[in-house]
């Protein structure tokens, strides 16, 4: 079956892709989609600006409820410029490492007491 | 009466400021005049505006008593004196990126905002920038006004630029009256850091406030671009002063507090850097 199409410009009715909130919007899809067992292609195709809190509540708090198995086999994007990529991959793996471990950023006050 | 002398990035700059609205913030009823004595960089307007909106706040009246004519003159065509009963100037030499008074649910008016102030008006002004600097500006720009969004509790975000062509440089600010760094990340982990290690800690890559969200990319991302840009930027939030530049940090403690959080953000407009590089991550092998 082919993945389901979700267009950002589309959902968010905007070509800046900035706001938490239009964030939300795409992860609430994608998550009924999950849930409906489909497949999703995430197409950024005439978006003109991302910021990164955008992509991290659309993209990066999935990584809360499915496993990293689970996201590789049933998410993929497409039409995404190469600073997308770029943005895209640190929230991924920003997401991934906040997810390990939740009680990292609790001891992470050491980090700027020791300098 | 107080008097303002030279108000620009300067850390002198920013204590002033806060004088001025730790002299004031008691009053009740009463006139609160203001005198801009020296030169003032116009990007400044956002972090006046905001101090003048908290002691307009006690029913005070805020009256210009003096201002030098050529300050006059620029903060008539960036809009912000007309916020205090003044006439708009035009602004013929399309410098100036205007003051902007915007309710944290606004994204729709900061975008035409933004594309209306930096994208259009001012295509001419910066045929020297390569690729892709622009758009990092603008990306950059977001970055912080989507925080203050977020994170601030703000009831309102000021913002206000500045081109200094003859410098190669844009300084564009943004300013909210909300909680604070030092509250907001106490808050969150019950520690007990000062302001400037509460900004400090913020700054750093995956640092986040936020509770089942992932986050703390947007400040580390600005760092980087800063860096390359060679440009700074700087934040000044309750009695902290924190300023970042390519070749180094500086941390700095306030006599009194700021009321909310100033970011001033300064770009160099004659960067080489080509930012369009193409990514060579392989778009299968994101997740």
């Amino acid at each position: 079956m082919e993945p389901l199409q979700i267009q950002i410009v589309n959902l968010i009715g905007d070509v800046y892709a900035v706001e938490a909130e239009d964030g939300q919007k795409i992860f609430n899809s994608i998550t009924k989609a999950f849930t409906d067992k489909q497949k999703v292609n995430i197409s950024f195709q005439n978006i003109e600006m991302l910021t990164t809190a955008f992509l991290n509540t659309a993209v990066g708090q999935l990584y809360k409820d499915y496993t990293e198995e689970f996201i590789k086999e049933n998410l993929s994007v497409s039409d995404i410029s190469d600073s997308g990529i770029v943005s895209l991959k640190r929230v991924v793996d920003t997401a991934k490492l906040y997810f390990k471990d939740p009680e990292a950023m609790q001891h992470s006050i050491n980090e700027i007491l020791e300098d | 009466m107080s008097k303002l002398f030279t108000i620009d990035n300067s850390f002198e700059s920013y204590q002033s400021l806060i004088s001025l609205y730790n002299e004031n913030s008691n009053k009740v009823f009463s006139e609160i005049s203001v005198e801009l004595c020296g030169f003032f960089s116009a990007n400044m307007s956002a972090a006046l505006g905001a101090v003048l909106d908290l002691l307009s706040d006690g029913f005070n009246t805020i009256n210009f008593d003096y201002i030098r004519g050529d300050v006059e003159s620029i903060l008539s065509k960036n809009d912000f004196l007309t916020f205090y009963g003044r006439k708009r100037a035009v602004d013929i030499y399309g410098t100036t990126i205007k003051f902007q008074k915007l309710k944290p649910t606004d994204g729709k008016f900061f975008k035409s905002y933004v594309i209306e102030e930096l994208l259009n008006t001012h295509v001419a002004d910066l045929p020297r920038m390569s690729a892709g600097v622009k758009e990092k500006i603008i990306e950059a720009i977001y970055e912080i006004f989507v925080n203050a969004q977020i994170h601030s509790e703000t009831t309102h975000i000021y913002t206000c630029g500045q081109f200094f062509p003859n410098k190669n440089k844009i300084e564009f600010t943004i300013v909210d009256t909300g909680i604070g760094f030092k509250e907001k990340v106490n808050r969150r982990f019950n520690w007990n850091l000062s302001s400037e290690e509460a900004i400090n800690w913020a700054v750093q890559d995956r640092k986040t406030t936020k509770i089942g969200i992932p986050g703390g990319i947007g400040l580390a991302v600005l760092s980087e671009f800063i860096a390359k840009n060679k440009g700074k930027f700087q934040i000044i939030s309750d009695d902290g002063f924190y300023q970042f530049e390519a070749n180094g940090v500086i941390l700095k403690r306030f006599v009194g507090r700021f009321p909310g959080t100033i970011v001033n953000l300064q770009f160099k407009t004659n960067d080489p850097y080509n930012y369009s590089l193409k990514s060579e991550i392989n778009i299968n092998d994101i997740f």
